[in-house]
């Protein structure tokens, strides 16, 4: 496990077979893709997947209004999760907007318009203000106490440079956490270019350090919708560099190269995608026969997605409600609404603090399961005048309607757990007999004539993302995801990797999940010879099949 | 006992080597599932609805090709085992000399299971309970005829159909899904016209399958996949219902195969699904009876070995019938493995030990869905908790589930208890076991019983005692004892009982997935071995939800327009991993 570059020309014996695996996998993706599809279309819910209509300048618009509009309301963007999705996208601004001390308030000229130079004298970026560079390299080293994963890549490749050669152009959300991983990447050989993936995420200061230490970066906080494009343009053009890997969350500078720039874009070696949005444009273009290069599906790696809903919703969902009404858990009548990965997280933190957790499924496997786990699968029309609180996490929309919340006794607490705003029926609240309350931040009394006051968390939208953080680990996981993926496919024997939309091998999966042992000081055990033997496994892994539930 | 370890050891290390075995595994079976089945639906969208009786309409509209058999009987001239192929002969051999000296040490069959395995053997645990040696002539030699004058059967004794009707009665109270899959589908009779062969162990929950097949239209013949498994009474009650059964507890090799090759060869009769355990019944047609074997309309297989005869025939391009993997279906695995063994772990230890769970330090070597079930019973019971594991995702889970993730040596000095669920062998080695602690209790709960190296305990300087059925203590020169369990063998098969609710689960799921294959419109399932579809797994998890009063939400219309899903389900994607 010590050498990935080893590990890199063990899998060539098994490319082949590998690339098979992934091929299956790729049609079982376009074969959702077409429910999805049906999701789109519905025009009601543009601010569920505006990201995703087919025809392009209409969806920036409407991407860009979303963005606008929640990020003027709340310090942090109430991000989209589809069913069993990430919550990449969004996740990372809550924390931006925690940590962006330094505002640019102070300075209300464009960056565009004024000429910056970094110690050595170079110019090629495009900053808020450099000199904020010394704040931004505290922050990174902050983030790299909790990123141990990536340093401990860092070291283990070094001397090997995997990303010798490669030119990476990035967009994603600029913050001390990416900063990290942009730094890996820049230690592992290759060269990195990077842009904003969110007009209000990044952190100038971070921005300011990395543009200091040599890395192109075109970004800062608040941008206008034709700066972003701008800021793209320029990262991906210019003379004399051109890019061969793509590193996106959005989609957007894939898009914009594949419009703009196809010549360069016919060379890159591979993208990697982070979010569903840039994903689901991927397994698109693939299923238009368009995508020309291989790309990789971070997203749905078996480590990242049992931290993205799993591991980070069993904790947020206590931390949410705490520091929003700092109930006690112990006795009270909680409902979850649906068993995937997220309810069966927040049950087991609700159920672990005393707290009586009835659920309610429409999958009877999932709802097999939460019998066998000891919760009681009710409808919620049958306790709901019973129940204190009522935690949403189904990914469908309206599952507590009026209807229900009329019912619901003094104050309950309904809050939403799950994707984007619709799953709580929060317009039907918006009507002349109800007053409204804001108690707190994100905090909203809905009062009925009779007194009767209902608590409405983040009004509806996601509580996990509003009111609490999302752990550094966790998103140390996504960018440890995304380091070995760049890793895979740059270093990939040619055939490998066709033009089509790949999920990281197990092998990567496993090894993301390896580099974060350490920070639990756990100790693997390794197979004898004799044993992997026994197995019929290499001793290195891949361990499971592929089919493996976990 | 080395030696019989040795043989268990080759002959699974033999069977389900993972090197060939995934590949047509699972990955396929979905993909395939997923071509075949899926295109289907989407034109004949009433075939998909969870609701079996949508379902079962379109089933009354396609008539089965079973009328083709009726008049291509042919008269079979099989002999006895010497028959058999070299191929298939070895295979059986090694099984049965596998089976044979466990069964007459322990009244439990302590089967091997395989990593994703298939306890389908232990109901042998339960058969034990109810044998009687009163009549040594063999059932061959004396004609019995039931109160109705039918004689088509071979058991020990028909007197006995009343006991075994109330086992079978007994047997219907934990089996609530059966029972409800009876009345809902048994005016829909989406059985009729099927002739089932079944080959598996007769016990009473067996019985409660047949019977609920017979209700819903199909005829049942049956022999018995274990020579020692079978319930006589059980068989005895059937029998007087008209089912024809050939199956005694004790039968030989060569009456093993006379059962199958009766059950097979009745002239007015000919099968055309199977129900089957272990693959024997399955070969026996294809080698046997080829014709016959061709007019099939599927066959469905439970246990891991037969599945993997199913994969290799498949492989050679033999497989002329669509075949049905239920092993691998999620609810029957969950239940089988994660949720079983949560139970069984304590149940067995406390069976065995009498041990006190709270503030013992214990280590689960293997973080799988075993593990993840002991882990969490053991927790419950304020057990600190150790787990060592080779697969980094799997210690990643353990870590964030609150489990120390350490090598067995850094704590074999300290731990109360070392439990191994890996599935590999020589977990615990000698070394480990020289080290642990005077009173230390040893045990497995994976995998045959290579787990731990047993093999290494013979030795002189050892002494062993046994203090009870199933505990042995090894001691230590220096008078050190370790508390060894079921010699190794798999705990929960061996020192508690399986919960009749995992059983029912199996049963449902057999079943359902001769139903769905009996009922599938021609071209929806080819030669090849498939999964369960999610839809039927859903659908026997829906029927065990009424045990808990488990109220499902439904969607509305709206809700599955949002989602794109149907209202009746399949409700996840096939990659989904619950």
């Amino acid at each position: 496990m010590s050498d990935p570059a080893g590990e890199v020309k063990l899998e060539v014996k098994q490319a082949s077979k590998e690339v098979k695996e992934s091929e299956n996998v790729a049609e079982k993706y376009s074969a959702m893709t077409v429910s999805k599809n049906s999701e789109m279309n519905m025009g009601e819910l543009s601010s569920a997947f505006s990201a995703v209509p087919t025809h392009k300048p209409v969806k920036k618009q409407i991407q860009f209004v979303e963005d606008k509009q929640e990020f003027s309301r709340f310090p942090t963007k109430a991000g989209r999760r589809s069913l069993s999705r990430s919550i990449s996208q969004s996740s990372t601004d809550s924390y931006s907007s925690a940590a962006s001390y330094t505002d640019s308030s102070d300075d209300e000229s464009s960056p565009r318009d004024k000429t910056q130079v970094n110690s050595k004298g170079s110019s090629d970026f495009c900053v808020k203000n450099i000199k904020q560079a010394e704040f931004g390299r505290r922050e990174i080293e902050i983030a790299e106490q909790d990123m141990s994963a990536l340093i401990s890549l860092r070291k283990r490749a070094q001397s090997e440079k995997p990303l010798a050669g490669a030119k990476i152009v990035g967009c994603t959300h600029i913050t001390a956490q990416t900063a990290v991983l942009i730094e890996t990447l820049v230690a592992l050989g290759a060269q990195c270019r990077w842009t904003a993936c969110n007009i209000y995420s990044t952190q100038n200061e971070v921005a300011a350090a990395l543009s200091e230490t040599g890395v192109a970066v075109f970004a800062w906080k608040g941008e206008s919708e034709d700066d972003f494009w701008w800021c793209i343009d320029r990262c991906v053009n210019n003379e004399g560099w051109q890019p061969n890997m793509i590193l996106d969350d959005g989609g957007d500078l894939t898009h914009w190269m594949y419009k703009k720039y196809p010549n360069v874009f016919k060379k890159i070696r591979g993208i990697v995608e982070e979010s569903v949005t840039g994903v689901h444009r991927l397994y698109q273009l693939s299923k238009a026969g368009k995508l020309c290069v291989p790309a990789m599906n971070v997203n749905d790696s078996v480590t990242k997605q049992k931290f993205d809903n799993l591991y980070c919703c069993r904790e947020s969902i206590l931390d949410g409600l705490k520091r929003t009404t700092d109930v006690m858990f112990g006795g009270k009548q909680m409902v979850v609404c649906g068993y995937g990965e997220v309810g069966k997280g927040c049950c087991a933190a609700l159920k672990a603090l005393g707290a009586v957790v009835s659920i309610t499924e429409i999958d009877p496997i999932c709802a097999l399961q939460a019998c066998m786990d000891g919760f009681r699968v009710v409808k919620l029309n049958e306790v709901i005048r019973q129940v204190d609180v009522i935690i949403t996490c189904t990914g469908n929309k309206n599952v507590v309607t009026r209807d229900q919340l009329d019912r619901m006794k003094n104050g309950s607490i309904v809050c939403n757990m799950g994707h984007s705003n619709t799953e709580i029926d929060v317009a039907s609240l918006r009507t002349p007999e109800l007053t409204w309350e804001r108690v707190r931040s994100q905090v909203d009394h809905v009062i009925w004539p009779d007194g009767k006051r209902v608590i409405l968390l983040a009004e509806g939208r996601l509580l996990n993302l509003s009111c609490s953080t999302v752990p550094t680990f966790v998103l140390s996981i996504t960018a440890t995801t995304q380091a070995l993926a760049l890793i895979e496919l740059y270093n990939a024997p040619e055939g490998r990797y066709k033009q089509d939309v790949y999920l990281l091998p197990k092998k990567m999966d496993e090894y993301v999940a390896s580099l974060h042992l350490t920070t639990f000081d756990a100790h693997l055990t390794e197979l004898s010879d004799e044993q992997a033997k026994y197995l019929g496994l290499n001793k290195n892994g891949p361990f499971k099949p592929n089919y493996y539930r976990y | 006992m080395a030696e019989e370890r040795d043989q268990t050891g080759a002959s699974w290390g033999d069977l389900p080597q993972p090197d060939e075995y995934p590949e047509p595994h699972l990955e396929d079976g979905a993909v395939l599932n997923g071509e075949a089945k899926e295109k289907p639906t989407k034109h004949e969208p009433v075939k998909c609805k969870l609701n079996l009786l949508q379902m079962l309409k379109a089933t009354e509209s396609w008539s089965p090709p079973q009328s083709r058999d009726r008049y291509g009987a042919e008269k079979s001239e099989v002999g006895t085992g010497e028959l058999v192929p070299e191929a298939l002969k070895t295979g059986m051999q090694i099984q049965f000399t596998e089976q044979k000296p466990k069964f007459n040490k322990h009244s439990a069959n302590t089967s091997c299971r395989s990593p994703a395995g298939s306890i389908s053997q232990s109901i042998d645990s339960y058969s034990s309970v109810c044998s009687e040696s009163e009549d040594e002539s063999s059932p061959r030699d004396k004609p019995q005829k039931t109160s109705k004058g039918l004689s088509d059967f071979c058991i020990k004794n028909i007197k006995q159909a009343e006991f075994g009707r109330r086992e079978i009665e007994a047997a219907q109270q934990e089996m609530p899904a059966l029972m409800v899959l009876r009345k809902r589908a048994c005016g829909e009779k989406p059985l009729a016209g099927a002739k089932v062969m079944g080959c598996t162990h007769v016990t009473s929950q067996t019985a409660v399958l047949i019977e609920t097949l017979s209700v819903l239209g199909a005829q049942c013949r049956w022999a018995a996949c274990n020579i020692f498994s079978t319930q006589n009474t059980v068989a005895a009650a059937l029998a007087e219902r008209g089912t024809s059964v050939f199956a005694w507890r004790g039968e030989s090799e060569e009456d093993f195969w006379w059962c199958i090759d009766r059950c097979v060869g009745a002239e007015t009769w000919q099968p055309n699904m199977i129900l089957d355990d272990g693959g024997d019944l399955t070969h026996w047609i294809y080698k046997k009876h080829p014709d016959l074997f061709k007019k099939i309309i599927g066959i469905v297989e439970e246990s891991v070995t037969g599945i993997y005869r199913l994969y290799q025939l498949s492989k050679a391009g033999k497989l002329c019938v669509p075949a049905m993997n239920v092993n691998d279906s999620v609810t029957k695995q969950k239940f089988e493995n994660l949720y079983c063994c949560k139970e069984s772990i304590l149940d067995g230890l406390k069976r065995t030990t009498d041990i006190m769970f709270g503030g013992k330090q214990v280590v689960v070597c293997g973080y799988g869905e075993v593990g993840k079930g002991c882990c969490a019973a053991l927790k419950a019971l304020s057990a600190v908790v150790y787990v060592t594991e080779v697969d980094p995702i799997c210690a990643v889970q353990a870590c964030m589930d609150g489990f120390r993730v350490i090598q067995l040596r850094e704590v074999v000095r300290q731990a109360d208890m070392v439990i191994t669920c890996t599935g590999n062998k020589n977990v615990v080695e000698r070394e480990h076991l020289d080290r642990m602690k005077s009173g230390c209790i040893v045990c497995n709960m994976g995998h045959c019983s290579t787990e731990i190296d047993l093999l290494s305990l013979r030795t002189a300087e050892l002494r062993w005692e046994r203090v009870k059925p199933k505990v042995d203590h090894v001691i230590w020169p220096d008078g050190k004892r370790i508390v060894l369990l079921a010699e190794g063998r798999l705990l929960n098969l061996s020192c508690s009982t399986v919960p009749l609710f995992v059983i029912s689960v199996t049963a449902t799921t057999q079943a359902l997935a001769l139903i769905e294959l009996y009922s599938a419109p021609e071209g929806r399932y080819k030669q090849d071995v498939y999964l369960l579809p999610k839809k039927m797994d859903e659908y026997v998890a829906s029927l065990h939800l009424q045990t808990f009063d488990a109220h499902l939400t439904e969607l509305t219309d709206e809700q599955t327009k949002y989602l794109g899903i149907s209202k009746h389900g399949p409700f996840k994607s096939n990659y989904y991993k619950y």
